[in-house]
């Protein structure tokens, strides 16, 4: 029987641009074609690798920004795997970590500490 | 929907069907004392108990709220929520990672603004409780507390205006209407 319950996405993280096509803005992209080829195929490949890490729903962000993408995880497992992943498609996070807080309904931000061992939260 | 009752089960075994304590309202428990049913949240602030709460089939739909030095080792787990930041901490002089989690429970169902707060299970035998218990009550004179214990009823918070002593059978009978 399926679960008809809704997805909260309580984690979130921010994945950078490929270096040159960060911080471009929507002006300079219709005159650069080339750039916005690259970002597509870069939503793309991201799409396909959460595919893969993840276990539970997760969430590409539909708004623009011109440092990156904002990713939402069902799911912290699924967004531990996304991070210590990293290395393996050379993408860069923006080392801060976002989570819901369903009690005060905020969202609170917390820097990701990367260690020898693995990650942690500051 | 927002009730207007909350539970807060303290560090005390209850022997009391708590899942009838859910038709009134949310049910918060204090760490790992009861493992009757599925709270709605529980509050945690030593690793050990975390740690078992985590690994508790009991627990597995519960929101385990902890203080925030403790939630950022335990972020990725799902069910581990922060504390939100209770106004007034310092002039109740506790530190949320040192008091009891009885305490912290309290201070959550007053976070969570409802009218009425149950205390069952609640240990006030300890003098630090009782007057944590009685600082909070006269800060949020909105809020009633309602004491339930075994007989013979005490009279430890009839000096509250807003705090009173009952027995199991007042708050079944409480139920029991809610159920009607």
């Amino acid at each position: 029987m399926q679960e008809n319950k809704a997805v909260v996405y309580k984690y979130s993280l921010k994945l950078m641009w490929p270096a040159m096509c960060r911080n471009r803005s929507v002006e300079i992209l219709k005159h650069r074609p080339d750039l916005v080829d690259q970002m597509n195929k870069f939503r793309t490949k991201i799409d396909n690798v959460l595919k893969i890490i993840c276990r539970r729903h997760f969430q590409v962000d539909g708004t623009y920004m011109m440092s990156g993408v904002r990713l939402w995880f069902e799911s912290g497992q699924d967004c531990y795997d996304f991070i210590i992943r990293q290395p393996e498609f050379e993408w860069e996070i923006q080392p801060e970590l976002s989570v819901m807080n369903s009690v005060t309904s905020q969202l609170q931000t917390f820097d990701i500490v990367y260690t020898p061992t693995g990650v942690t939260i500051d | 929907m927002k009730t207007a009752y909350i539970t807060v089960v303290g560090n005390l075994p209850v022997r009391f069907d708590m899942e009838q304590a859910r038709r009134l309202g949310p049910v918060i428990a204090s760490a790992n004392s009861n493992k009757s049913i599925t709270f709605d949240y529980a509050t945690v602030n030593t690793e050990t108990n975390l740690q078992d709460m985590l690994n508790s089939a009991s627990f597995r739909g519960t929101e385990l709220l902890t203080p925030e030095r403790l939630f950022k080792k335990y972020v990725f787990f799902d069910g581990v929520t922060c504390l939100p930041e209770f106004p007034g901490l310092k002039s109740y002089d506790i530190d949320p990672e040192r008091c009891s989690s009885q305490t912290l429970s309290l201070m959550l169902a007053v976070y969570l603004r409802q009218t009425i707060v149950f205390l069952v299970g609640y240990d006030i035998s300890n003098p630090v409780e009782l007057t944590r218990l009685k600082s909070i009550a006269l800060a949020n004179p909105q809020t009633k507390f309602m004491y339930i214990c075994n007989p013979p009823r005490t009279h430890q918070l009839d000096d509250l205006d807003n705090g009173f002593c009952d027995t199991f059978i007042k708050f079944q009978e409480l139920i029991d209407r809610a159920r009607k």
